[in-house]
């Protein structure tokens, strides 16, 4: 993970530690709902008969995260923003091998 | 999983069905295979095929997983745990304090960068440990097995978070959060879906000048 994002500093502090906040501009979101191929599917079932970690599921959400990240930053950047504060994260699975992810938080100018 | 087993084996029963009652036919009429019939019947049989082929080895594979589950997978999750915690003293030892704070504070005044960091992971109780689970439930009091499983994977992503940051090079993270998340959604025919519970952590990562 880069300490920042396409140019833009992304927190989940009320405030960034070392900065001064000069603007809020408001509340900026992304999200994404990505799923894993059948194959890796089944192998993640027979790897839960066993137990243990689901690795094929946490690479899933941890590329829809950075995903969903960057969205949030996308946003941000189109309103002119510098850094995102206070950046929240949810998590819902839709269907077993599908999850939805939204990432949120407030967008803010910085000196 | 969006294609569940229970499917594999209706079908599989289907596809045997169906092959019995036309190699009968095939029997019935003195062995004459008509020669343009079978292959157009086997490219429209032939997903089906697939299908009961995977049936008859989830069949085969599914006790004998189980019961390399039931032998092996406690003392796996125990492991799990005891490795993220030689891993979580090795690194206080090298860093030399503990790094996580889950304060939005106690940072010193000469921080020059900050920036997230996030670590997770999916951990899962092995069909025997959710059969255990099933019979503790009926007791009631606390389902030990489920809590061993969730504290081991637990352990090892707030070890991973330690590890990310440490890699970024921040020499703090600050304001860390945990969330657990269910992989199996409520809706779902729970009986043939992964069972799982996704554990993610994140926090800001400070560098000092």
């Amino acid at each position: 993970m880069q300490q920042v994002v396409n140019g833009i500093l992304v927190v989940n502090t009320e405030t960034i530690p070392g900065k001064v906040i000069t603007e809020t501009m408001g509340v900026v979101s992304g999200s994404t709902v990505r799923a894993k191929n059948v194959g890796k599917d089944i192998f993640a079932g027979l790897k839960n008969i066993v137990g243990g970690e689901l690795t094929q599921y946490t690479e899933l959400l941890q590329e829809s995260r950075n995903e969903a990240v960057g969205r949030m930053v996308a946003d941000a950047m189109s309103i002119g923003a510098t850094a995102v504060v206070n950046v929240r994260f949810a998590t819902s699975a839709i269907t077993a091998g599908a999850a939805e992810l939204f990432a949120y938080g407030t967008a803010v100018k910085y000196e | 999983m969006k294609t569940s087993i229970a499917n594999f084996r209706s079908f599989s029963i289907l596809v045997i069905m169906a092959f019995v009652t036309f190699s009968l036919k095939v029997v019935a009429q003195g062995g004459a295979v008509e020669d343009e019939g079978l292959p157009l019947v086997l490219i429209f049989l032939l997903p089906f095929i697939l299908l009961s082929l995977f049936g008859v080895v989830w069949m085969i594979l599914w006790p004998a997983m189980f019961v390399w589950g039931a032998v092996f997978s406690g003392a796996k999750v125990e492991r799990m745990h005891e490795e993220a915690n030689q891993r979580r003293d090795s690194l206080r030892k090298r860093m030399g304090r503990e790094i996580l704070n889950s304060i939005d504070g106690g940072y010193r005044t000469d921080v020059s960068s900050a920036g997230l960091v996030h670590a997770n992971g999916v951990f899962g109780p092995s069909h025997w440990h959710l059969m255990i689970g099933f019979v503790n439930n009926l007791i009631g009091g606390s389902v030990t097995v489920f809590q061993q499983v969730i504290s081991a994977g637990r352990a090892e992503v707030m070890q991973r978070l330690r590890e990310q940051a440490e890699e970024d090079g921040w020499d703090e993270v600050i304001n860390v959060r945990i969330d657990t998340a269910s992989m199996t959604p409520q809706s779902s025919n729970t009986r043939n879906t992964v069972r799982g519970v996704e554990i993610f952590a994140y926090g800001t990562g400070i560098k000092y000048e």
